[in-house]
């Protein structure tokens, strides 16, 4: 774990990423004192921007920097706690359904029903028997959001059990539980780390989409809404409003997405098996060219035809 | 005991899609009767409700329904739609050809740029240029979907005036036909198009990458490299191949979510595609029709599927030999 | 797998991506907006107007105007949401009509009605023949009702058809309709929106609503319907010259589909929009513009709070009146429709109309009265809940916040209007926010989803069955003021606003606009009679 992070510090990319994610988590936490309102408060609307409204007003005349704010928080939370528990739920089942044969089929073929229901008509229906809300969302990512961890997990754990430690350990009598806790459980946590990040990312994605065609909760304080209700403006094509209420929603959607690829690339560099070889093995990068010198030796080209080396006796 | 669990999936998948779209609250008759904020209203008594559920079989008990549903599939029949009134396959081919036109040419676009430009960035990794483009290609994609719609509408539709907002064909093109509809047809074409190939481009681009990266740290490409084969050749003959692999088969499971995923983008440029048929059915709870597109939906995730299994298996000759 | 070779990717790729941008920029050329406009016609096109215009212009004229799929145009397979009754009145015709003065002869020149009521005796006028040029005779009219009587699950917008015992042939130019009651507005409402049809087409038709062959739209109308497209929501229609009226002002009808009103009418891409409510931003940047005529018009709609009555807090009156004060509904229209709408009348009928009852009670913005009211009735600790459709979630926003002021906890549930429906049959909720109305009629104060769920009033009912056969129409009035009355009084819902309406059009191609009094057929609010293309 610490191996990771220490990999992660070394990787700018990836310092970039958690600041700008910082910046907004700061920003979400902090909201009530950095608004210059409160969002529910109402103004004359469509106010461009001024002094006491940085961003102007939005249609009913509420604080679009503070909206701004607000909708951070439920933005982000929406998004970590969706993740956190669908790549929960999918590395515990991935485990199982790598580890145990007859059980992981039958789970595999429950990830086929998830995959192919359309997520549309379950949006609907559950947003009108549950109240729509934070909850709700959650529930949604969450469905639709275990199976691809599951599914990597599983082939992560099908390479990894028959591995030599593995037999060891089960040779000397250890039990199940502690085969998959203590060995095969950490060999996960790469694959649901990078899983987490992309996750959250699709969420943050997904949730504005889902505001957006109004099918979220639209007196919720998120990005989303904002943009729903910005664009769905009558005048919005014809004046400038979009400016200062669509854009700025648009744009922090847009940098926390890009954060959160940026963390997830550099983890995925380390966490990726295959990649991490290629790192160490970086020494000869590409073919040298005639007469280069390289390390201390001069290479000579030889003719494509002759496919083998052969020592010189002469240098 | 493996055939038995595929074909209850299948059982499975299209009992839902019977039961989905009715466990949606409400029915077809609220949005049959219009928008009470926008249309006159119509003044419907229980007995007419009565009648309009029962011209529709909407009142026959679940269980026929669904008898019903069954029978008419093994038939071919996919029904009559409640919402536009016309029959449901007629529709869905009408919408699917769009839908097609626009994800299949943004597909072999952003598959194209992704391989070459992942491929690039693979070879040239640690370096300036593949940081530059790393974050260039991100930058583009992270944008919501919808979000870049709109604004590429506003810039390019509404400032510039150099794109039509919106549709798939002008009115009346399609009856001009020849080199004009085609031009035409372009025209509406390339703003969605753009935004597809700017949202799904990254996720090909780091695919490759990595995949390239990987692979460019195996032996063998080590030993083609010390034979002294030519760069270029190493790349390309070695490595590429090997590396597209994976990738293949994750592209070929994405072009089963293709129905869904252009939705955004189809409903923002108001494209006539399948995404916004669904949509639309949806809103209407037209179940003929929403059954009708969740199982085209359905088919076409679980063919891909199916694909990117067959071609793993042919494609790898370690598979393949086993 | 071919690979193409990496060092002349790029190259090839900037090629591709150059062709795609030309492709881009050499397109068809659009209808190009008149921002430099032509010389108008007469003066009088300058100013938003609307009083009668010009008469029809002599070049042929292409008139593009916005809208959606609203099915096939044959009188029974529009989609009956929607304006589909107004593109079918474009091919059919009715035996009466209406202009901006009231009823006028359409296809019946003239007519009587019985003491009773309940017969009607229309004389048709000659010599008016069918698009495929056989001639109207009585027994098309007669054959219209019967065969709509039979059918009637196949339509939804005219009801009092069963209502109609028989129909007689008279003469060659009279008919006669016998109804089983009277109906009040019987030469509105119902044969002044029954589309009459050959009886040489639908004689053997079973299914009306599937029949959409081309002779499934011949009718008598001024344009014949030359393409459909249900897929590209286009249609086409094109002028009937031998029409009856005289030969309509434009060659060619053109309804597309629009995704924004107001960008299409500004590029030029159709001629006209309508807009309505807080869409009046969108009307005032035509405003400045002189090559747009803007005209107003009545809308007989309105946005209202449900209330629950059949289950506590809200079958008390007492707490319905103690809410009503409460919400600023001044606020409303200003905060969310931006002066688009005004307040409503508690009556329900919008002021706008000929039926509107001025004298009625209005309960007044007044947090303090209505918190002291809830502490009459001993109420505390309320917590309600409210559904309402996207749309309307800002209404409803507000009304939480007024309702927090006097101390009652409102939880907002939004849902698509399907789901919203549900729920308002079922019986589940405590408020709603739901718009009503839309046509210029009477029948609206009664329907069996308003208030039908959750109000039952015996009176009520009784008065509106009455009203609907009372032929006179000062009598008719009467009790549609003590209709409106009883709701005013009784609270079942509070009336939020009745919005406005407009129409701006492209005053250089076409601007005889004008908006029917009592709406178009039924009631239709929108401009667009098809009397804009005639001499009036």
């Amino acid at each position: 774990m610490s191996r990771l992070l220490g990999a992660i510090r070394g990787q700018k990319l990836a310092l970039v990423g958690l600041a700008v994610l910082a910046f907004f988590g700061l920003l979400a936490v902090f909201a009530p004192w950095l608004s210059p309102h409160d969002p529910e408060e109402m103004d004359a609307p469509m106010l461009p921007p001024t002094g006491s409204h940085p961003l102007g007003t939005n249609d009913i005349g509420q604080d679009i920097l503070s909206e701004l704010f607000y909708g951070a928080r439920f933005s982000l939370l929406v998004g970590f706690l969706s993740a956190g528990i669908s790549t929960v739920i999918g590395v515990v089942l991935g485990v199982i359904s790598g580890y145990y044969d007859r059980l992981g089929f039958t789970i595999m073929r429950v990830v086929d029903v998830f995959l192919a229901v359309p997520r549309f008509p379950m949006m609907v229906f559950l947003a009108a028997f549950l109240r729509p809300g934070l909850w709700t969302l959650v529930l949604f990512f969450v469905l639709f959001g275990w199976t691809k961890t599951t599914r990597l997990v599983r082939s992560q754990i099908l390479s990894e059990r028959n591995n030599g430690y593995v037999e060891a350990a089960r040779m000397v009598g250890a039990s199940d539980f502690r085969i998959i806790g203590r060995h095969l459980l950490p060999s996960t946590v790469p694959i649901a780390l990078v899983r987490l990040i992309v996750e959250f990312q699709h969420v943050i994605l997904a949730e504005s989409g889902l505001s957006f065609l109004g099918l979220g909760d639209p007196t919720v304080k998120s990005w989303g809404t904002m943009l729903h209700y910005a664009f769905g403006y009558p005048t919005i094509f014809i004046s400038d409003v979009w400016v200062w209420w669509a854009v700025p929603p648009g744009v922090c959607l847009t940098l926390v997405v890009l954060a959160l690829t940026f963390i997830g690339f550099s983890l995925e560099e380390r966490a990726n098996p295959r990649l991490r070889r290629a790192w160490k093995r970086g020494r000869i990068t590409d073919t040298p060219e005639h007469g280069e010198e390289r390390d201390g030796a001069k290479s000579v080209r030889l003719p494509s035809k002759i496919h083998a080396v052969r020592p010189r006796t002469t240098t | 005991m493996r055939v038995a669990q595929y074909l209850i999936t299948l059982f499975v998948l299209l009992s839902l899609n019977f039961f989905l779209p009715r466990m949606m609250p409400g029915d077809p008759l609220s949005y049959l009767l219009g928008d009470p904020s926008t249309d006159a209203p119509i003044l419907l008594t229980e007995e007419m409700r009565e009648n309009l559920l029962e011209y529709y079989g909407l009142n026959k008990p679940l269980a026929e329904q669904y008898k019903d549903y069954l029978l008419g599939l093994a038939r071919g029949d996919l029904g009559w739609s409640i919402y536009y009134n016309a029959p449901v396959s007629s529709l869905l081919l009408g919408r699917l050809k769009w839908t097609l036109f626009l994800s299949g040419t943004a597909a072999v676009i952003y598959i194209t740029l992704g391989i070459l430009l992942g491929a690039f960035s693979a070879r040239k990794r640690g370096t300036k240029t593949d940081v530059g483009l790393l974050v260039s290609v991100f930058s583009l994609g992270s944008w919501p979907p919808f979000f870049l719609g709109m604004l590429l509408i506003i810039f390019f539709s509404f400032k510039l005036d150099a794109f039509p907002i919106g549709g798939a064909q002008s009115p009346g093109a399609a009856q001009a036909g020849g080199f004009e509809w085609v031009k035409d047809v372009l025209h509406h074409w390339f703003l969605p198009c753009l935004s597809l190939v700017l949202t799904h481009l990254p996720g090909i681009y780091l695919l490759t990458r990595n995949s390239m990266l990987g692979v460019l740290g195996e032996d063998y490409v080590r030993t083609a490299r010390s034979k002294g084969i030519r760069e270029h050749r190493v790349l390309l003959r070695h490595a590429l191949p090997n590396a597209l692999l994976p990738i293949v088969t994750t592209i070929a499971m994405r072009f089963g979510f293709m129905i869904m995923g252009t939705m955004f983008v189809e409903v923002v440029f108001a494209y006539p595609g399948m995404g916004t048929l669904i949509y639309q059915a949806g809103a209407a709870r037209d179940y003929p029709l929403l059954q009708g597109g969740f199982l085209l939906t359905m088919a076409f995730v679980v063919f891909f599927n199916l694909a990117a299994d067959l071609l793993y298996a042919r494609l790898d000759p370690r598979v393949r030999r086993a | 797998m071919r690979i193409i070779k990496k060092k002349q990717a790029m190259p090839t790729l900037l090629a591709l991506l150059l062709v795609c941008l030309l492709a881009g920029c050499n397109s068809a050329p659009k209808p190009t907006a008149t921002s430099v406009p032509a010389a108008p016609t007469s003066a009088s096109a300058l100013e938003p107007t609307s009083t009668p215009a010009p008469p029809p212009a002599p070049e042929p004229v292409a008139l593009t105007l916005p809208g959606d799929d609203w099915g096939y145009p044959s009188p029974f397979a529009f989609y009956s949401r929607g304006p589909g009754y107004l593109r079918m009145s474009f091919i059919f015709d009715t035996l009466t009509w209406k202009d901006e003065e009231g009823v006028i002869p359409w296809l019946a020149d003239n007519w009587d009605v019985s003491e009773d009521g309940t017969e009607w005796i229309f004389t048709l006028h000659p010599g008016v023949t069918w698009h495929d040029g056989t001639a109207l005779t009585v027994e098309d009219v007669a054959f219209t009702f019967d065969y709509l009587k039979e059918h009637q699950e196949s339509f939804q917008w005219s009801w009092p058809v069963d209502k109609v015992a028989r129909t007689e042939i008279v003469d060659e130019r009279t008919v006669t309709l016998y109804l089983t009651e009277p109906i009040a507005g019987c030469h509105v409402d119902l044969v002044g929106s029954v589309p009459i049809i050959p009886k040489h087409v639908w004689e053997n038709m079973e299914d009306p609503a599937k029949f959409t062959a081309e002779e499934a739209v011949i009718g008598t109308g001024p344009f014949k319907l030359v393409e459909y497209s249900k897929e590209e929501a286009r249609y086409v229609y094109e002028a009937n010259a031998d029409y009856f009226k005289g030969s309509p002002a434009a060659d060619t009808l053109i309804f597309i589909k629009v995704e924004n009103e107001a960008l299409a009418l500004e590029t030029g891409t159709t001629d006209y929009a309508s807009f309505w409510g807080r869409e009046i931003e969108a009307v005032q940047a035509f405003e400045d513009n002189e090559n747009y005529g803007i005209i107003g018009g009545p809308s007989f709609w309105v946005l209202q709070m449900i209330f629950n009555t059949q289950k506590t807090p809200f079958d008390d009156v007492e707490l319905r009146r103690a809410v009503a004060h409460a919400i600023d509904r001044e606020e409303i229209v200003e905060q969310v429709t931006h002066g688009g709408a005004i307040v409503a009348s508690p009556g329900i009928i919008s002021p706008f109309t000929d039926w509107h009852n001025p004298n009625l009670p209005v309960y007044e913005y007044d947090p303090a009265k209505a918190k002291a009211m809830l502490e009459d009735l001993g109420v505390t600790d309320l917590n309600l809940m409210l559904i309402t459709t996207g749309g309307f979630a800002r209404e409803a926003e507000l009304v939480q916040a007024d309702l927090a002021e006097i101390g009652i906890e409102v939880e907002i549930q939004t849902g698509d209007r399907s789901t919203i429906d549900g729920l308002l049959r079922e019986g589940n909720f405590d408020l709603a926010i739901n718009g009503h109305g839309g046509i210029a009629n009477p029948a609206i104060l009664r329907t069996p989803t308003w208030p039908a769920e959750s109000y039952s009033n015996d009176e009520y009912d009784r008065l509106y069955q009455q009203q609907a056969s009372t032929v006179d129409e000062e009598a008719r009035r009467e009790l549609v003021w003590q209709l409106q009355a009883i709701i005013a009084e009784d609270l079942p819902v509070l009336t939020l606003w009745h919005p406005k309406m407009w129409t701006v059009y492209d005053a250089s191609k076409l601007d005889t606009w004008f908006y029917t009094k009592g709406g178009v057929g039924l009631g239709i609010p929108i401009a667009m009679n098809k009397l804009i293309f005639l001499e009036r």
